[in-house]
């Protein structure tokens, strides 16, 4: 787990990478409830699950989690959130499109996620027991995202496959370079983008 | 200017210089008078002008223009001199506009400067208008190195000195600031009298909505014939009033609210540009010339931004903004001090003649 | 107001025109000392201008200065990744590029009045140099491993594929071109130049239009670097490559341009 500070915005982002997750549905599961829960009930669920689940398969670097965060964060304190939290206007900030459904469908947990990045937005982000509380897997460096990254899926999402600047070239390291760069630009002027 | 000329090739004058400058480029008729003194000051001992004045939702045509100066040209003289308190025989050169301008009109006057010098037995320097007008703006405003933006009918250029050039950084890469307002002004049948620029100036004082224009800068150069064909599309919109009062409240679209938009984009493109111009370089002068250096609200936009950069923004009024006859005796007399004048087989006129090809031989 | 705060936090480069250009470090980390910079590029408010046709003005040119970025990344172009927009505040955060500008590296600035340039959006000079050593001893076309030829061909072979791309810069000249320090090159395939400062940049397929984007760089090599049309003439021949098909009439264009613009003036 690494923690980011972000002063100007008197905010910090915990940032988590865990492996071989194997309760998916069940997390999922909890997402829900807390969305549909009342009362002081609801409210304990829902500060169970209060961060952001990103299927690590379709980030391409950490500075790439960091570039949607940092939108996130920036949207937040401009009050033009255009989902309900923060930590869902990460997910939001990750997909090419304006569909928040379609966003939370691809970047979220999902039944087949193994790997996840959760991260945790907060004045002083929680201890990481309690993500251990939630997720049942292994605490990873980032260094072992490369392995996790699913570049066909990236390609396809952020229709990528007929652009110029990746067309060409034959060297797959050169391209996913490439292909990081495209994804965080997006991401970064996602406030812009029409 | 003693200070300014420090380290410049250009010697002072052992005894005073006189010259006389005939200018009639276009629909101003001019002729001045300069005197440099040996102590370095510069005095006008004259500054004469007649403006050809066409009716309402009329432009100038050459012939026509033409025709005013050769009316107009001896009286214009005549009055340079007695003014002046000088005969032609006190005379050191006789100095003329070669370009740039339209045709006519500038054969009409060069052809006066040919026969003045051969009667007289007086030597001619032709001069290159644009270069008149910044050597007579350094001359007033004291200005030591400034960036130009010279603005007029014909010109909208940016211009900085370097190497003994007045080199050309940005310009129109359509029409000149001066045509589109001109143009704009017989559209919305402004009278031409004093002129349509300054009538434009004073309806914009009127004018109470911002409407949007195309605002295109590329680089150093603008581009000005979008705002014109989209100011006179508005004249055509169904808001459009001639007679309504400007209100901010209702949606009625006014000719003041128009030359009002006009002014506030068109100047803020030539701010814009004149101000990367000063960061290229890193000059903090700047001084406008030209007919359309006389409007106020331009130069109260340079002067902000001169301010903002630190620096000053120098600009003279309308007796040495407007074409005039004093300018060319000025940047006439500064070349003939340095020893060029033009002999009687090239003294033919140019109407295109860029800044950049005059060697400016008097600057450091 | 959390993006002015940042600024507050951030070192001043330069101060262009428009905008002012600082060096920014955001994502710190309590873990580790990797610290990554970014560019942070200011808009500031141009109080000249009349305030409602300024703020269009700016959003306009901060929202389109990171679409234009965006394109041309998509279309292979070299140029900086962005990092993150705040069209409110005017701000717009790009990666930052080790590195020394073309205008630089030919020794541009040889005229006179040339040696006090603050340049606009310029914040890559020797100040900056990534081997935090003085080099200005050494030639800087070596110190960079580039030569003359080689960078008027990358000049023109980006502008060909930003221009196939159908972005049009608005601003070419020297001083908007970095080479990327051999330190900081992101690999041996990876192209060292890196076009800059989208500001004023647009979105056209018209021929005259990529005709005027080449006419303000030819006549920003004429006014910076003397005796510069060998230069230019190379980066033509480069671009000429890059296009194929389309040359011919950007070539066409670019004459009639040069015509007009060089002619124009008329009336005084």
């Amino acid at each position: 787990m690494e923690v980011y500070d972000y002063p100007h915005f008197c905010l910090q982002a915990a940032v988590c990478l865990l492996t071989d997750v194997k309760n998916g549905p069940e997390i999922r599961k909890k997402i829900v409830q807390a969305a549909t829960c009342q009362g002081e009930e609801g409210n304990a669920l829902r500060d169970a699950v209060n961060f952001a689940f990103i299927d690590a398969r379709l980030i391409t670097s950490i500075l790439h989690l960091q570039t949607a965060i940092y939108y996130a964060l920036l949207a937040q304190s401009q009050e033009c959130l255009r989902t309900k939290t923060v930590h869902s206007e990460i997910l939001w900030a990750l997909n090419p499109s304006n569909n928040i459904s379609e966003a939370i469908r691809r970047y979220g947990l999902s039944d087949s996620t193994t790997s996840l990045f959760v991260v945790e937005i907060g004045a002083i982000p929680s201890h990481l027991d309690k993500i251990n509380a939630i997720v049942d897997g292994t605490v990873s460096p980032f260094a072992r995202l490369p392995e996790i990254t699913d570049w066909g899926t990236i390609r396809k999402y952020h229709k990528l496959n007929n652009e110029l600047a990746i067309q060409h070239i034959e060297d797959t390291t050169v391209a996913n370079a490439m292909i990081d760069e495209i994804v965080i630009s997006t991401v970064a002027m996602k406030s812009v983008s029409q | 200017m003693p200070g300014t000329l420090k380290r410049s090739p250009l010697k002072r004058p052992e005894r005073p210089y006189i010259a006389l400058g005939l200018e009639g480029s276009a629909n101003k008729l001019g002729a001045g008078i300069i005197q440099h003194d040996p102590d370095g000051s510069t005095t006008v001992l004259s500054n004469i002008r007649h403006t050809y004045i066409t009716p309402p939702g009329e432009g100038f045509l050459p012939q026509d223009t033409a025709r005013h100066h050769r009316q107009w040209i001896h009286s214009v003289i005549k009055d340079s001199l007695k003014q002046a308190g000088v005969g032609i025989q006190d005379l050191d050169c006789i100095c003329f506009t070669k370009g740039p301008g339209m045709g006519a009109p500038l054969q009409s006057v060069a052809l006066v400067a040919r026969t003045l010098a051969l009667m007289f037995n007086k030597p001619l320097v032709g001069v290159n208008h644009c270069v008149g007008h910044i050597e007579m703006g350094r001359q007033i405003t004291g200005a030591q190195n400034p960036v130009v933006l010279y603005v007029s009918g014909g010109n909208t250029q940016v211009i900085a000195y370097s190497q003994q050039r007045y080199r050309i950084f940005g310009e129109t890469l359509d029409i000149a600031v001066g045509n589109c307002l001109d143009r704009f002004a017989r559209v919305i049948n402004l009278s031409n009298d004093p002129s349509p620029g300054y009538n434009i100036e004073q309806e914009a004082k009127k004018g109470k909505k911002l409407l949007p224009l195309p605002y295109t800068t590329k680089g150093m150069d603008v581009s000005l014939s979008g705002i014109l064909s989209a100011t006179e599309a508005y004249t055509y919109d169904k808001r459009f009033s001639q007679s309504a009062e400007p209100s901010p409240e209702n949606d009625t679209i006014t000719p003041a609210d128009l030359c009002f938009s006009m002014q506030e984009t068109v100047f803020a493109m030539l701010v814009e540009i004149t101000e990367r111009a000063m960061a290229h370089i890193g000059s903090k002068e700047v001084l406008i010339v030209g007919g359309v250096g006389c409007n106020e609200r331009l130069q109260d936009m340079m002067g902000i931004m001169a301010r903002e950069r630190g620096g000053n923004v120098f600009a003279t009024d309308e007796r040495f903004c407007i074409d005039n006859g004093i300018m060319i005796a000025q940047a006439g007399l500064l070349s003939y001090r340095m020893g060029s004048v033009t002999p009687l087989s090239e003294t033919s006129c140019t109407q295109r003649f860029r800044t950049d090809e005059v060697h400016v031989a008097w600057r450091a | 107001m959390a993006t002015a705060s940042l600024i507050i936090n951030s070192t001043q480069i330069s101060q262009g025109a428009e905008a002012k250009v600082y060096k920014s470090y955001v994502h710190t980390s309590f873990d580790s000392d990797a610290k990554v910079p970014i560019l942070l590029k200011h808009r500031f408010k141009k109080q000249y201008r009349h305030p409602s046709l300024d703020t269009s003005l700016t959003r306009a040119r901060v929202a389109g200065e990171a679409r234009a970025l965006l394109r041309c990344l998509r279309s292979g172009v070299s140029v900086p990744g962005i990092r993150m927009v705040d069209a409110t505040e005017s701000v717009l955060g790009i990666e930052w590029i080790e590195g020394k500008s073309v205008r630089m590296l030919l020794g541009g600035g040889a005229e006179g009045e040339d040696e006090q340039v603050l340049d606009p959006d310029q914040s890559f000079d020797d100040t900056t140099d990534a081997s935090g050593e003085s080099v200005s001893h050494l030639d800087p076309l070596e110190e960079y491993q580039v030569t003359i030829d080689g960078v008027m061909g990358l000049i023109g072979s980006e502008i060909a594929k930003m221009h196939k791309a159908d972005v049009i810069h608005g601003d070419l000249t020297t001083s908007n071109m970095i080479i990327r320090h051999p330190f900081a090159a992101k690999g041996p395939s990876h192209t060292k130049l890196v076009l800059i400062d989208f500001g004023l940049a647009y979105t056209s397929s018209l021929v005259e239009d990529k005709a005027v984007d080449l006419y303000v760089l030819e006549r920003a090599f004429a006014s910076t670097h003397p005796d510069s049309e060998p230069m230019f003439f190379a980066v033509l021949e480069a671009y000429k490559n890059g296009t194929g098909k389309d040359w011919t009439a950007v070539e066409r264009r670019l004459e009639d341009v040069r015509l007009r613009g060089r002619k124009r003036s008329m009336v005084g």
